[in-house]
């Protein structure tokens, strides 16, 4: 009777395959490989919409498996970024500055090439010191522990707070979207030592590999990415399958009965809520690399209600739903924004899709919730009809 | 026969309104007893006080040999303690299957971690067994959301019964149900209060005369009156409170 766990669940598959295909087909078509029929910052923007669609599956289950809205996963998406930015910046101005001062007559000393990179990287807001976050910027692993670790702990403590007095509901949103307020606004003070609104720039020149052109290392950021979803997707498909995803779908419905059949509520849903964090911070780290740049309006509250957008027009309560209304919206938006969509005269008036993109994805997100509550997704369900 | 609960000198108020007072009940182990009593005699409140939902401003509950208090334990550890709990509207999962609510219900460990780790948690004979002991043979692969009324409410006391609690607190089982239904209803809960204590709050007079079991009546909080179906309903002050003045 116990079938193995992707016998039941024939979507991982369908989407590894696809996944798989996409990843061969953009490899083959890219610049940095093959028929160079793919620009790098096309490359560039697939890798990017690949770690969207990862943290858009994380939100499902958060949101769509356990009933927690959260409108705030893009502050760990972000964290993570600050957290593998923080690196990228310090190790590559630490080769710049060791690179220039190799040729004074005086050897340096480690204290002034250590003043160099701190003058090098907080010029820019006027401070030559480094902050003391930036005590282990030097180590690629412990900033890689970071990228797991801040978002963990900060979704862990949070979550625990919040849980714990039962906050449910549209409360809990809110909550969530003054934590990702706060940390943006947080972010863009310069005191916070992350270079205020500047953010941290330069993130695609990889230390290391300044030798490679960015075409290749564009094409390494994609198979990761890809690569991420695929486990991150396998994984979340194990998580809410079996009792674990009864649970959680059990508390979405009514956890005050979930409560009387003796389940910690609040365990549950700090758990998910924890790994959920985790994976968007693991998602942010490898987006920031290929997008260059990471600034604190990256964690402005609109950001995390985007994401509830695709999850909503993907379809709540199916990955594969996140994955498509990830992919679908963001892309568009840059196709939209990116002067892509042709505009439209009608006479008296010109449609300038940069400004009518939000007006059409405002209205496309109604439309979904009041004609498709299932979302794109729930069209598989007319395809495959379960006995 | 031992005292499983004790419920002693326990008073709630709401906004004033005094919802239990003064309320003393002991429930053996096994044992079946109805409680009756008019809309707003406490009945509910009484069952969210065991089960952990309210927390009664004084009195005592005390549970099991070890006479542990369980005044200010979360619901989800009184449920683990023992205690079974159906609602007065159906309220199983009804977007899951009847095999996973029952399997959820299972006495199993109940952490996340080890329900994330533990797959093989199935333990099929026993789900079909309970299927089978409340007529749902035929429909563990069905959604919880397409069964009668009375299906649903069976389904929720076979979860209970899969809780293997050795407290049953069963809220208007009956309310909604065909004769045949409720006489069906009626055997499974003799059946389960053979080996473990069953409390059955209940409306319906002629349902709690053929559960033939020891009747408390309740009455603004309190208990006004204990004893046989008979014995209660020849109470002059019962027949006044109850069957209207």
């Amino acid at each position: 009777m116990k079938r193995s766990f992707l016998a039941d669940n024939p979507s991982v598959m369908w989407v590894l395959g696809i996944l798989g295909l996409f990843a061969l087909g953009v490899t083959v078509l890219a610049e940095g490989f093959g028929l160079a029929l793919l620009s790098t910052s096309m490359v560039k923007i697939l890798g990017m919409t690949l770690c969207l669609c990862l943290i858009a599956v994380a939100m499902d289950v958060v949101w769509g498996y356990c009933g927690i809205l959260s409108l705030g996963h893009f502050a760990f998406f972000g964290l993570g970024g600050y957290a593998i930015g923080m690196w990228l910046m310090y190790a590559r101005t630490e080769g710049i500055v060791t690179g220039s001062l190799a040729n004074a007559p005086i050897p340096p000393t480690q204290g002034e090439i250590d003043d160099a990179i701190a003058g090098q990287i907080f010029g820019v807001v006027g401070s030559d010191e480094l902050p003391m976050i930036w005590a282990f910027a030097h180590s690629l692993p412990l900033q890689l522990l970071l990228v797991v670790l801040v978002p963990g702990l900060l979704a862990l403590v949070f979550g625990w707070l919040a849980f714990r007095s039962r906050v449910t509901g549209v409360y809990l949103s809110i909550l969530t979207q003054a934590m990702t307020l706060a940390l943006s606004l947080y972010l863009f003070q310069n005191d916070t030592g992350l270079r205020g609104n500047n953010g941290l720039s330069g993130l695609q020149n990889i230390p290391g590999l300044l030798h490679l052109p960015q075409s290749t290392i564009a094409l390494w950021f994609f198979w990761a990415s890809a690569a991420a979803l695929g486990l991150g997707y396998v994984f979340f498909a194990w998580l809410v399958s079996d009792r674990f995803g009864s649970v959680i779908r059990a508390i979405r419905d009514n956890e005050a009965r979930v409560r009387f059949l003796g389940y910690h509520v609040e365990s549950y849903k700090l758990l998910i809520f924890t790994l959920t964090a985790i994976v968007s911070g693991l998602a942010g780290a490898l987006y920031y690399p290929q997008a260059g740049i990471i600034n604190p309006a990256e964690v402005a509250p609109i950001a995390s209600i985007y994401l509830a957008v695709w999850v909503a027009i993907g379809g709540r309560g199916r990955l594969y739903g996140a994955v498509i209304g990830a992919a679908l919206v963001s892309l568009a938006s840059s196709w939209f924004t990116g002067g892509g969509a042709p505009d439209i005269d009608l006479g008296f008036y010109t449609i300038n899709w940069t400004d009518w993109w939000l007006v059409l994805l405002g209205g496309g997100f109604v439309a979904v919730t009041l004609f498709f509550p299932r979302g794109i997704g729930g069209l598989f369900d007319y395809l495959v009809r379960k006995p | 026969m031992t005292t499983l609960l004790e419920v002693s000198g326990v008073s709630v108020t709401f906004d004033g309104f005094r919802a239990i007072n003064n309320l003393s009940i002991q429930i053996a182990e096994p044992e079946l007893r109805a409680v009756i009593g008019p809309n707003g005699a406490g009945k509910t409140t009484f069952m969210d006080i065991v089960t952990g939902k309210t927390r009664p401003d004084e009195g005592r509950v005390i549970w099991g040999e070890q006479s542990r208090s369980l005044v200010g334990m979360s619901e989800s550890a009184i449920a683990r303690a023992g205690i079974g709990r159906k609602f007065q509207k159906p309220t199983v999962f009804e977007h899951q299957t009847v095999r996973e609510n029952l399997t959820m219900a299972l006495k199993n460990a109940r952490g996340p971690l080890h329900v994330l780790f533990d797959r093989q948690s199935g333990a099929d004979a026993r789900i079909v067994e309970l299927a089978g002991e409340i007529g749902l043979s035929d429909d563990l692969p069905r959604r919880a959301g397409e069964l009668s009324h009375g299906q649903k409410q069976w389904l929720e006391i076979g979860m209970l019964l899969a809780q293997d609690p050795r407290l049953l607190l069963v809220d208007e089982p009956a309310a909604g149900m065909t004769p045949t239904e409720r006489a069906h209803t009626t055997d499974i809960l003799k059946r389960a209060a053979q080996t473990r204590a069953v409390v059955v709050i209940e409306h319906d007079m002629e349902f709690v005369r053929r559960l033939k079991c020891k009747v408390t009546v309740l009455h603004e909080g309190s208990v006004l009156a204990e004893g046989s179906i008979d014995h209660v309903t020849a109470n002059k002050e019962v027949i006044d409170v109850y069957l209207g003045r």
